[in-house]
């Protein structure tokens, strides 16, 4: 559940924030905040970014760390299985994209695409509670 | 003027310290350094490209600075940094860790207000306010901060020891029924289930219902 | 040096959602046999060419239990399995017959205590931890078609239900509902009590 995703990230942000040196760059915020997206395109958004995460962003996180790659597993793990109840809602028409919310998506891809994959994967991961945060608030 | 000779050792633990989104940069002096050191501060809005110096904090000898207006903005998260100087030479610029302000702040408990009737007492409960410019700036409660905010109350019957908790959402409780002539000392804290907050208990504020007529 | 035997009957015990993962000890004259166990969810099968994540607080135990609760953090399916190992000897991996996913968990009833505090009816219930909720029913004896409920999740101290009037028995239970599972427990026995005045009185 989203609770077991937000205690298993704060377990290990500061580790995955401490490897992202790069702070003019955000992935998820700038230059367009996900707090901007309309209540109708948030659907579609979440279940864009469960996508991105599980198919682009974890398997690129492995670090030295046995603990912290148990989390990111426990995270990833968590992740998948929101994933499938999110692929429901796409499936029964209930997660439509806007265009608001395609071209948010765009600029999330674009921004990744601006660094390295193990970069971008590890921003990516420490990034979880700006998508967290904006989930929960709009929830 | 040029960058100054770096060799003066830097300041120590940087770091937020937030209350109700009153966010405080503190720093401890440079190892071995005594009195004389001054400090500059920047901070920057993570994900966006520049610095931003604060100009109230430059040449400053305390050891804190509050950027509490410049991390106002709770749906953004913030680097914030010092550097230190003393006798014409100066340190690194060391940072604090990504700050987020919905999730890094400490919450203070609600306040608590209690009266009472011969057979009961009703306590109101005020969740505290965000930190605000100034006092004729708009009020932002915590409660429309986090919507989930929860209060959790315990009432103690001061002659029976016995203590009872209650959980509600809304900011009122009465307790019906009690014995009449008796103390009774409520205590409240707030709690947040996801980003998972919660602040510590109030004081005690005790009351007596009345006796029986 | 012959091969190790591979440990055999590999199992679950997973109850109220604390997991562990048993097997029989391999057994050499003379030798400590040492065991490793490493987990993979549904996540690494599917997206990270099967990679296995080793738990490192059962890596080399002698011990034939090892708690996996920790890891067994999300709702899919998880292989798991266990070597042997004596100095440089090694043994092939053992896994778990099919998957475990924790939604099969066995939940039991919460332990409770019903107390009537004056007109106060009041439980107390056990910590479970924080994935655990619990749903208290209380109704008037003999009057069950009226029954009230409250979700109950601060569980630190005795929890105020509601006031009774004076006379009828009170009666409560309670099960457990976890919500990262979406299931709920059996319901606890009922128990009774009245309020009298004042002072606590029992009647199961």
């Amino acid at each position: 559940s989203v609770t077991e995703i937000r205690s298993g990230f704060t377990a290990i942000k500061a580790n995955i924030q401490a490897r992202d040196p790069i702070r003019t760059l955000s992935i998820l915020s700038h230059p367009h905040s996900l707090h901007k997206v309309q209540s109708s395109d948030r659907c579609c958004i979440t279940h864009h970014l469960f996508n991105f995460y599980v198919d682009k962003v974890f398997k690129h996180c492995k670090t030295e760390d046995s603990y912290v790659n148990r989390k990111i597993s426990s995270i990833a793990n968590s992740f998948l299985s929101v994933k499938k109840k999110l692929r429901q809602c796409h499936e029964q028409n209930k997660c439509m994209c806007g265009q608001e919310s395609t071209e948010k998506f765009k600029q999330i891809l674009a921004n990744y695409k601006e660094l390295n994959v193990t970069s971008a994967a590890m921003k990516s991961l420490g990034e979880l509670d700006i998508l967290l945060d904006w989930m929960e608030k709009s929830a | 003027s040029g960058e100054l000779y770096c060799s003066l050792p830097n300041p120590r633990n940087v770091h937020f310290e937030s209350i109700n989104m009153k966010n405080v940069l503190h720093w401890s002096a440079p190892e071995g350094t005594g009195d004389g050191v001054l400090y500059k501060v920047k901070y920057s809005v993570y994900g966006v490209g520049k610095w931003i110096r604060k100009p109230e904090c430059r040449n400053i000898n305390r050891t804190w600075c509050d950027l509490s207006s410049e991390t106002s903005d709770y749906e953004e998260q913030y680097y914030a940094s010092v550097k230190a100087f003393l006798d014409g030479m100066c340190s690194e610029w060391m940072e604090t860790t990504r700050f987020n302000p919905l999730t890094d702040t400490k919450i203070d408990p609600p306040m608590v207000s209690v009266s009472s009737t011969e057979k009961s007492i009703s306590i109101t409960l005020t969740a505290p306010e965000k930190w605000k410019r100034s006092p004729e700036g708009e009020s932002i409660s915590l409660l429309q901060v986090y919507p989930g905010l929860q209060y959790n109350v315990s009432v103690l019957n001061k002659k029976t020891k016995k203590r009872w908790l209650f959980s509600i959402s809304n900011n009122t409780l009465v307790v019906p029924w009690l014995e009449p002539g008796t103390a009774y000392c409520v205590s409240a804290q707030i709690h947040v289930p996801t980003p998972l907050l919660h602040s510590v208990f109030s004081k005690e504020y005790c009351i007596a219902t009345l006796k029986d007529k | 040096d012959a091969l190790l035997p591979r440990p055999q009957n590999i199992s679950i015990l997973s109850t109220n959602m604390k997991h562990f993962l048993t097997w029989s000890p391999v057994i050499v004259q003379g030798e400590t046999v040492r065991y490793s166990v490493e987990f993979q969810g549904e996540y690494e099968r599917e997206y990270a060419n099967e990679s296995w994540i080793p738990i490192c607080e059962c890596s080399l135990i002698t011990a034939t239990v090892c708690n996996i609760t920790e890891d067994i953090s999300a709702t899919v399916a998880y292989n798991l399995r266990v070597r042997a190992d004596i100095g440089a000897r090694r043994s092939e991996w053992g896994s778990l017959k099919g998957f475990f996913n924790r939604i099969t968990t066995s939940l039991t009833p919460p332990l409770m205590k019903v107390i009537a505090d004056g007109y106060h009816l009041l439980v107390e219930l056990e910590d479970m931890g924080p994935a655990f909720q619990f749903r208290v029913l209380y109704w008037k004896k003999g009057q069950a078609s009226r029954i009230q409920q409250k979700v109950v999740t601060e569980v630190s101290s005795v929890v105020h239900l509601d006031t009774m009037e004076a006379g009828p028995d009170y009666c409560v239970k309670a099960q457990t509902y976890v919500e990262a599972i979406n299931r709920s427990s059996s319901f606890s026995q009922p128990q009774c009590v009245r309020a009298q005045g004042g002072r606590s009185v029992w009647l199961v």
